[in-house]
């Protein structure tokens, strides 16, 4: 059956196989007959021509993580909203009505996170105590 | 669909814990107060509870595709809703002594439960994975909640890891059932199902995965290797949680999923289930043999006690739906008792749980009246007679013996003996003398307490349908499943 | 006549309250212990006066359905008839009168052997009252099995009253033990008799037995061969007599009381409830007189070589309730039943006046060691000379008279004429060994100083029982004629009066042969137990014949050596491997919970393809 295929596509089968063939040629050709430099600062990390300094594996605070995830959260959820939009004639009162319980339980979590101090970069302890000190 | 009234009440129990969880979180965001979240949420479970009452009158009702409210979905919510009842005074208890931020357990513990509710009232599979996520994410939280806690954390991550991967498992068979059957609905897959057509491996194979996924939910063998280490490490209310809640809500799902599609009539899915049920049986006994260690030896007791309830679902017959509602109630009452009291003896100290069977030593000539609960509940889960437990076993044993599923029966009649001798050897700890060192005690008025007079009632109950179980009988006998929807 | 289950209720309130309140003081229990008693006796003697006034039919008293199980429904019930009345009377009368002496042994008893309760004892005794009335009044035959062990029970808790003792604890384990081979039997009868007229009603059975079974029938034989197992361990007859010399380790008034008025007859009793079925087993009921034959000259001989005074009392008690089963064995029952209330006046009034010699002689029981008592214990002497004539059946004047040669006459009238010789062999034994007894005890050196007892508990028991003894207690007939089969022999007959001065004449030789061996200087005596043959055969019926010896050979040791063998207990380490086997496969299922994350995702993986491959070749 597949004999048959082969036999109906040749051409593509052809086709590809010449693909194949040509960047096999290219790539092996360039090898076998190009020049090749060595040098010390061909090793090192090229980086926009400014030299690398310390390590790449830095360790970032949490919040990162936290403003990152909280992003994603209420992106996601926002999508949901597109779904509404392009359906808000048909969907009517009762979909307007559902949708602003949902942005409102969405808001509600917002305001949660923002008086726990989720969203403040720097607890307002710390601010607190940094600017005692100065 | 229009959303009507008689709609919106049967929503009643979810959107009221919705509410609540609402509620709670603008509470902590305006200022924390510990009693008053718990209060809130104490308050919100009970208004769920008593909206059953008006959900009853409009039942059987299906809302979406999605959701389906009848008596049988009343049950479970009802004894969801207890249980949780149960574990959220019991977290008050034990929240009392943490030294961090006591009041997000509350809002994780009522996801969880709206989560619950949502499960046994879903009748498609879609809903069945939103109710199951529900459930189990917010577990993840509540089971490392006392992070601090380097066991704690353990469990968390541990079940984390390992939900995520029974929830693959989850979705690839629901994925295969789509690709075959073309729907979602329990009653579409039944439909195409008893039509024969869906026979081939795909189906088998999809509905071996779910198995597969809710039974790694239900902790049974094989799939049950993390249950111990989550109980232990997990907070005392929680592990109450994951052994009630969760269990009652996946294993409703796959009740209601087994009974509105039976899958393939006597085939091969049939053997594989009750082997899963006797080594669940047999593995969750065995290993609990010289366990020194209550909350682990609660764990393999539950993976027992689950095994013995697979029995209903191997024997899928009339008699079924009863014997799931009355042994789930038995097995929910005692079991919530037993951790209640582990709660109670752990609440006041800081650090890990008072887990080992050596904190209990001589618990008697401390706090005769708590030991007395204990031994019960030990009493209960060993089935013995005048016990709750006992109601429930007898209940597995004869629709074992009515289907003639002789190895099961023979699974259970071995699970029993073997038990028998771990739940004894806690209760003989209880009565030993009391050791010079090491002692963990509850606090001197526990009883009146909201956890220790839950407790109480628990014991109470225990007793009471242990020795009248005809109400329950009835009650549950009341709780029919509407297949045909 | 509906009084009738007080006189039950009252020795069974008493027991709880001594039971209960352990601590009370002496004078309280024993108002207790021997108010209950006569609050009972009070109730017998109105139930008595209410039979014997009336028209004397039976009368059944159902308390309340004790036991319904499908079709088997048994009634807690009381059955009064002449036997029951006379049984009841029986108990409760000379029961009452060993409790009142009671509460004065027991008192003086106190201040010898410290340690022991007062309470308990009365507790004790109000208890078996109560058993031994639920055996007489029972009307179904699960009643009298409870009544049955109940006394039993009762008779080894208070044969081992003295427990400190370990040897009087070894007697009531014997005691308990031997009676239990024959309750054994009692109860393969009674399931014989079940499975026959599925009912344990005695007077169903007993109506019904003539229709169900033909006489000699093998069932009928079994049955009755199955009752009298029971009876001969209750009442000490062959074979399984050893038990009661031995069970004298008790409180004298418990010898009294049960080892020789009530308990040990409720064999006789028995087999005299029964009696139907036994007409219905010729071969049954021969040996039940062969049985008494046997019986009454193993325990005369042995009564002969004691010198412990309650030992003595212990074989002629044995030997006379073998005069009861050889009554029975020829068919007179109401002889039988006669001779059991005479002996119950006479063998109380003996027990209870030993007990008085021997608190006098400070627990001193050996009869060789007291001698010449007659002078300072002037009441108990009299006790022991009309007593000891009533056993001795010393004519005219004597109780013991009139009940035994109506027994010997009986059993020649019937034409067992060996039955009659044994009998009458018997007698002359019976009085050579009873004044022989009281030669020692009373007469000749004086060996101890002695302390006369005083005050009414004290007298009066032995006073009432003297008179009974004598031809008053004769006077008294049990009211029999509608309960058992009456004899239609004519009474006084010249041979009957032949017999009677032969068995007189018997009885005074005994008692003459026992005066010229045991007065004076027993010179004779000495010198024959001085031969080695002599001291050999003194030693074999001082051991009553050496039963122990051969039941120890027989039956102990070969138990022993089983028990030996099994001591590694084969089965339960069999039963063992399973614990065994679960603790093996803990282990290695216990392995498989290492606490690590990527093992538990493999083996969820590993569970998962082995299920799907199952699913999918399936």
């Amino acid at each position: 059956m597949i004999v048959e295929q082969v036999a109906q596509h040749w051409a593509i089968t052809l086709f590809v196989l010449a693909v194949f063939g040509l960047c096999a040629f290219m790539i092996g050709a360039a090898s076998l007959l190009g020049g090749r430099a060595w040098g010390h600062k061909k090793d090192t990390p090229y980086e926009s021509g400014i030299v690398p300094a310390g390590d790449a594996h830095q360790r970032f605070s949490v919040k990162f993580y936290l403003v990152a995830m909280l992003f994603v959260i209420f992106d996601v959820e926002a999508l949901y909203l597109f779904a509404w939009a392009v359906s808000v004639r048909e969907s009517g009162w009762a979909g307007f009505v559902e949708a602003s319980i949902f942005i409102i339980v969405l808001l509600v979590g917002l305001v949660y996170l923002n008086r726990i101090g989720a969203l403040t970069w720097a607890p307002r302890k710390r601010i607190k105590r940094e600017t005692e000190k100065t | 669909m229009n959303l009507t009234t008689s709609h919106l009440i049967a929503l009643l129990p979810l959107l009221i814990v919705g509410t609540t969880v609402i509620v709670v979180m603008l509470g902590v965001a305006w200022r924390r107060h510990h009693v008053a979240s718990a209060t809130v949420t104490v308050i919100g479970l009970n208004l769920a509870l008593l909206s059953l009452l008006a959900v009853l009158n409009v039942t059987p009702l299906e809302v979406t595709p999605l959701i389906v409210v009848d008596k049988y979905a009343v049950l479970y919510m009802a004894l969801i809703l207890v249980a949780s009842l149960a574990c959220s005074t019991l977290a008050h208890a034990y929240l009392e002594g943490l030294d961090d931020q006591r009041e997000e357990f509350y809002m994780l513990l009522l996801c969880a439960t709206m989560g619950g509710l949502l499960l046994v009232s879903s009748q498609h599979l879609a809903s069945l994975f939103i109710g199951l996520e529900l459930l189990s994410v917010p577990i993840y939280g509540m089971a490392a909640y006392t992070y601090r806690d380097r066991t704690s954390l353990e469990a968390g991550i541990k079940y984390m890891v390992l939900s995520a991967m029974a929830s693959a498992f989850l979705l690839f068979g629901m994925a295969l059932l789509y690709a075959e059957a073309g729907t979602l609905s329990f009653s579409g897959l039944s439909a195409r199902m008893s039509g024969g057509e869906l026979s081939s491996a795909w189906t088998l194979m999809g509905v071996g995965m779910m198995v597969i996924g809710l039974g790694f939910k239900l902790s049974l063998a094989p799939f049950h290797l993390w249950t111990p280490d989550v109980y232990e490490g997990a907070p005392a209310p929680v592990s109450a949680f994951l052994a009630t809640v969760s269990k009652i809500a996946v294993f409703a799902v796959l009740l209601r999923f087994f009974m509105t599609a039976p899958a393939t009539g006597d085939g091969w899915l049939h053997t594989v289930i009750a082997i899963i049920a006797f080594l669940s049986m047999l593995v969750g006994n065995l290993l609990a043999l010289t366990q020194n260690n209550l909350k682990r030896l609660l764990g393999y007791s539950s993976i027992a006690h689950l095994g013995y309830l697979l029995t209903v679902i191997v024997a899928s017959d009339g008699l079924a739906i009863e014997t799931a509602g009355i042994y789930l109630i038995t097995y929910v009452a005692t079991t919530l008792g037993a951790f209640g009291v582990v709660t109670l003896v752990s609440s006041p100290y800081q650090g890990p749980d008072a887990g080992q069977l050596y904190h209990y030593r001589g618990l008697f000539w401390r706090r005769p009246y708590l030991t007395a609960v204990l031994t019960l509940m030990m009493l209960s889960l060993a089935g013995i007679p005048l016990t709750a437990g006992f109601i429930g076993k007898f209940y597995a044993l004869a629709i074992g013996v009515e289907s003639s599923l002789w190895w099961l029966v023979a699974g259970i009649v071995i699970g029993s003996a073997l038990g028998l001798y771990y739940y004894l050897r806690v209760m003989v700890t209880l009565y030993l003398h009391e050791p010079g060192e090491s002692r963990r005690d509850a606090t001197a008025n526990w009883g009146q307490r909201s956890g220790g007079v839950m407790v109480l009632l628990l014991a109470l109950a225990v007793l009471v349908i242990g020795i009248y179980p005809q109400p329950i009988i009835s009650l549950v006998r009341s709780a029919t499943l509407i297949t045909a929807g | 006549m509906n009084l009738l289950f007080l006189i039950a209720v009252f020795p069974l309130l008493g027991a709880l309250a001594l039971a209960f309140f352990r601590r009370m003081p002496v004078n309280l229990a024993a108002l207790v212990g021997v108010g209950s008693m006569g609050l009972a006796a009070l109730t017998t003697a109105w139930v008595d006066i209410a039979f014997l006034t009336g028209d004397q039919t039976p009368f059944v008293q159902t308390l309340w359905t004790w036991v319904a199980v499908g079709t088997f429904t048994e009634d807690f019930a009381l059955y009064l008839d002449g036997l029951t009345v006379t049984m009841i009377s029986v108990v409760v009368g000379v029961g009452f009168l060993i409790h009142l002496f009671a509460s004065w042994y027991m008192r003086e008893d106190l201040k010898e052997q410290t340690g022991y309760l007062y309470t308990r004892f009365f507790c004790y005794m109000n208890l078996f009252v109560f058993s031994m009335l639920l055996l007489v009044l029972g009307d179904n035959l699960l009643l009298i099995y409870l009544g049955w062990e109940g006394v039993g029970l009762c008779s080894y808790l208070l044969i081992g009253y003295y427990y400190r003792v370990p040897a009087n604890a070894w007697a009531a384990f014997k005691a308990f033990i031997i009676t239990r081979v024959g309750d054994v039997f009692l109860a393969i009868g009674m399931f014989i008799l079940f499975a026959t007229f599925h009912t344990l009603d005695v007077q169903e059975i007993l109506s019904r037995a003539p229709d169900m079974w033909q006489r000699g029938d093998l069932m009928v034989e079994l049955a009755a061969l199955m009752l009298l197992g029971g009876a001969v361990g209750k009442s000490a007859q062959l074979p399984l007599q050893t038990w009661l010399a031995d069970a004298m380790a008790g409180p004298t008034p418990v010898s009294a009381l049960i080892h020789a008025a009530t308990m040990v007859t409720a064999g006789v009793y028995l087999i005299a409830r029964t009696h139907t079925i036994f007409e219905l087993a010729p071969f049954t009921l021969g040996l039940v007189g062969i049985i008494g034959a046997i019986t009454l000259l193993v325990a005369g001989f042995a009564a002969l070589a004691q010198t412990d005074i309650k030992r003595v009392l212990a074989y002629s008690t044995m030997s006379q309730i073998a005069y009861m089963f050889l009554a029975l064995g020829v068919g007179a029952w109401d002889a039988a039943i006669f001779h059991l209330m005479i002996h119950a006046f006479f063998k109380a009034l003996l027990f209870l006046a030993s007990g008085s010699v021997i608190i006098a002689c400070h627990h001193e029981q050996n009869i060789f060691k007291m001698g010449g008592l007659s002078r300072t214990l002037k009441l108990p002497y009299a006790c022991f000379v009309v007593g000891g004539a009533a056993l001795a059946a010393l004519p005219l004047v004597t109780a013991g008279f009139y009940s035994k040669d109506e027994i010997l006459w009986l059993a020649f009238a019937n034409g067992h004429t060996v039955l009659w010789v044994a009998g009458l062999f018997g007698a002359f034994m019976t009085s050579l060994y009873t004044f022989r007894m009281i030669f020692i005890v009373f007469h000749g050196k004086e060996n101890t100083h002695a302390h006369p007892a005083r005050g009414i508990a004290h007298h009066l028991p032995l006073i009432v029982l003297l008179v009974l003894s004598t031809f008053v207690g004769a006077l008294i007939h049990p009211p029999l004629g509608n309960v058992l089969p009456t004899e239609d022999l004519v009474e006084g007959s010249t041979m009957q009066y032949v017999l009677e001065v032969l068995s007189a004449i018997v009885a005074i030789v005994g008692v003459g042969i026992a005066a010229g061996l045991f007065l004076g200087k027993r010179r004779l005596v000495n010198a024959a137990v001085g031969t080695p043959t002599g001291m050999r055969l003194w030693h074999f019926f001082h051991n009553a014949w050496g039963f122990d010896w051969l039941y120890d050979k027989v039956f102990v040791k070969p138990y022993l050596g089983l028990a030996w063998l099994h001591r590694v207990d084969w089965v339960n380490a069999l039963v063992n491997l399973v614990p065994g086997l679960a603790r093996v496969l803990h282990w290695g299922l216990a392995t498989t919970q290492n606490g690590r994350l990527r093992w538990y995702a493999g083996s969820i993986s590993v569970g998962a393809t082995v299920l799907l491959v199952l699913l999918v070749l399936g």
